[in-house]
């Protein structure tokens, strides 16, 4: 039972309201929760619930990902049987599809042709929660649908739980069908297969605008949320790092904050997240920011609800504020004077 | 197996008996250090970032933390395919079991692993000691030097060097005389316990060694004096930067605590020069609205809501709300209650601290306490 499920993420999403943070990365591999990337929720989820084969379907910069991912080894699927597979997209589509691409599927039926387990698991790489898909396979199988869809809150969290034999026979019947993804199923009232829904009512944010990804991020500070999300029993992996613990220095002031290893922190911090090895020297005041990795930030900076990508140089005295609505965002490896600043 | 220029043996079966509670189940070399590390991490590293690829670790006392931890290696890069790391217990042959008796010993026993990697030089190791070396320079240094042997040695402030020992050189640093903690010292260069050992020669001696029934098979009593009594060629490579032997729990204790220390030589931040470890993956440190955090370093996993001043922390510590956490070096996953007040103490990993308890030692004494669950059951009761 265990090992009759397989899972499929389908990281070819684009959201054009987060493109600041993917210049140089897909959205599967947008930093989050100062030490994770988005991939990592799902894919940790999947592993959890003791899914040994997982297929990653990437486009668009997917460089860091595969960067991120590696063999798989941080999620014990550096297997010599199933484990990780990378299949990226050799096929150049204009329109944008729904989630599980039926096209790029198709490229690598083979994987579907051998894998040894009756159900494939479909999600998207997007979607921050914590849950567990062994309940999904078991009322699936119980309830005789042909097509489980997950939902949360009454909205469709856009994973699907399928038979790999109907989703062979949806990929080639894919030009007669006119279905496109998985998606294009569900939403035909016309379709002949018998679709279930399943609730799920634990933690579950969906990242598609830098308003939801600051929100998300934001409401992680509230204890209730994170330990519903990072669970001992259930945790989430990703790509270690080799960094020393945080140093926090006699003139720091860190409040509310979740601070990932590797920082040194000399000013003060409120309502933050900051990544790995990120540094903040003296005088600087960083207010409900999120800060990704390595950033340097000089003396005496004052921030305010800005996201500050990896690797941005902060000369001492910037200023920059944005707001919760529309918090500002600094790309990737900028280096940012004071004199230039908002 | 392939041959390998330079093969270390790091010898991590110490005891560590000053070190009480912590070495109760695990041996010195696993105890943790610094936030996220087991002391033998700094050995490991520093062999990985030397470009040393083949090491033995000679266990023996309490392995099975050091033996799980070690794994295949992958931690520093030592997983390969020829070569990488290898675990050596203590074995038994047809007549009976060998015990390693000392570091000699536990070396000659050995051989066997050593020959089939036909080393032209071999490194002896101890997985006791905090420091940063480049064994690489050491190595250049005695083919420089055309040693048979290289030993490491620090300057130590002069009152203490009686407790070391000692090796009095000539000015080209030609070892001419090896004092064993000497009363009266007549130079201040002590033996750090690390060797670089011609192999050709090193196995004449162990062998040789064996066969002498009033040894004790220690490089420091009985192969160092040997090789100097015949007028080999032995070379002191000066070491300068931090190095500290975490014998006993104040100096644990200090060695964590000089990691606060701004201008320390110890600089866990130098990425040139990594400590690799085996990450624990867990959540980064939660900081909570009512908490302080000063002068510290902590690990991910953790959450504070409590005051914590000048201290080390450890992946998964909880620090409740009231809680006052003053020099002090908490250990992994150990749950410290609210309104306790701890100053200048060790806490061993996985325990539980209730709420209300106070921990702090005399005003003049300069003991640093380790807790234990009796002392906090003497507490309750």
């Amino acid at each position: 039972m265990n090992k009759s499920l397989l899972g499929v993420i389908d990281a070819t999403t684009h959201h054009e309201g987060l493109e600041d943070l993917m210049t140089y990365r897909s959205l599967a591999a947008i930093p989050f929760a100062g030490r994770y990337r988005l991939i990592d929720f799902v894919l940790s989820n999947m592993v959890n619930s003791n899914i040994e084969s997982v297929a990653i379907f990437p486009k668009f910069q997917y460089r860091s990902l595969m960067d991120h991912l590696g063999s798989g080894k941080d999620w014990d699927l550096n297997r010599k049987r199933d484990g990780l597979f990378f299949f990226p997209s050799s096929i150049i589509e204009g329109i944008r599809r729904g989630i599980g691409s039926f096209n790029h599927f198709a490229a690598n039926i083979d994987y579907f042709y051998r894998s040894k387990q009756e159900y494939a698991l479909i999600a998207n790489c997007f979607t921050v929660c914590q849950m567990n898909f062994k309940p999904v396979l078991e009322k699936h199988i119980q309830s005789g649908c042909d097509i489980t869809e997950i939902y949360h809150g009454g909205k469709s969290m856009q994973m699907y739980l399928v038979k790999i034999s109907l989703l062979i026979e949806l990929i080639h019947m894919r030009e007669e069908t006119g279905y496109t993804c998985m998606s294009d199923v569900v939403s035909d009232i016309d379709h002949p297969y018998r679709l279930c829904f399943y609730e799920w009512n634990g933690y579950s944010m969906m990242i598609d605008s830098i308003q939801s990804y600051f929100a998300a991020s934001m409401e992680l500070l509230q204890p209730e949320i994170w330990k519903k999300l990072f669970l001992k029993e259930a945790p989430i992996y990703t790509k270690v790092k080799d960094e020393p613990p945080t140093r926090y220095s006699k003139e720091s002031s860190v409040r509310h904050s979740m601070i990932a290893n590797g920082c040194q922190m000399e000013g003060t911090v409120e309502n933050s997240i900051i990544s790995r090895a990120v540094s903040i020297g003296r005088g600087s005041i960083v207010k409900n920011c999120i800060i990704m990795q390595k950033t340097q930030i000089g003396e005496n900076c004052l921030l305010d609800s800005v996201i500050i990508d990896k690797d941005v140089r902060l000369e001492s005295g910037t200023v920059i504020t944005g707001s919760s609505s529309s918090p500002y965002v600094i790309q990737k490896g900028k280096r940012q004077g004071a004199l230039m600043s908002s | 197996m392939g041959k390998k220029r330079c093969v270390a043996m790091l010898l991590a079966g110490g005891k560590g008996s000053r070190l009480n509670s912590l070495t109760k189940s695990l041996a010195k070399p696993a105890v943790p250090f610094g936030g996220k590390y087991r002391i033998i991490d700094f050995t490991l590293s520093n062999c990985t970032n030397s470009g040393i690829d083949t090491v033995g670790v000679l266990t023996q006392y309490q392995p099975l933390v050091l033996n799980s931890y070690i794994g295949i290696g992958s931690a520093w890069d030592l997983d390969r395919r020829n070569g990488g790391v290898t675990v050596l217990p203590p074995y038994s042959e047809s007549s009976e079991v060998k015990w390693y008796t000392g570091t000699a010993s536990a070396i000659y026993q050995n051989l066997t692993y050593l020959t089939q990697y036909e080393p032209e030089y071999v490194l002896i190791l101890s997985g006791d000691h905090i420091y940063k070396m480049n064994y690489e320079q050491m190595l250049d240094y005695h083919i420089e030097k055309g040693a048979d042997v290289t030993i490491s040695v620090i300057e130590v402030p002069w009152e203490e060097a009686s407790r070391f020992g000692i090796m009095n050189t000539n000015r080209d640093m030609e070892i001419v005389e090896f004092e064993e903690k000497p009363e009266d010292p007549k130079n201040n260069l002590a033996s750090m316990g690390i060797y670089i050992f011609t192999w050709s020669l090193l196995k004449e001696y162990l062998k040789k060694d064996n066969l002498d029934p009033n040894s004790n098979h220690d490089f420091g009593k009985d192969i160092i004096p040997m090789l100097l009594r015949e007028q080999k060629r032995l070379f002191a490579y000066p070491f300068k930067g931090y190095w500290k032997d975490v014998g006993t729990v104040k100096s644990l204790w200090e060695a964590n605590m000089d990691l606060l220390d701004e201008n320390c030589e110890l600089n866990l931040f130098d990425y040139s020069w990594r400590i690799y470890s085996v990450n624990p993956n867990q959540p980064p440190q939660y900081i909570s609205p009512g908490a302080e955090v000063i002068d510290s370093l902590i690990n991910e996993g953790c959450t504070v809501e409590g005051e914590v001043t000048r201290s080390v922390l450890f992946q998964g510590v909880s620090v409740g709300s009231g809680s006052f956490i003053r020099e002090t070096v908490v250990m992994p996953n150990t749950v410290i209650g609210q309104n306790v007040f701890i100053e200048k103490a060790i806490i061993p990993p996985n325990m539980r601290i209730p709420d209300g308890t106070v921990i702090q030692g005399s005003k003049e004494s300069e003991d640093i306490i380790l807790v234990s669950e009796e002392m906090l059951e003497e507490m309750i009761g």
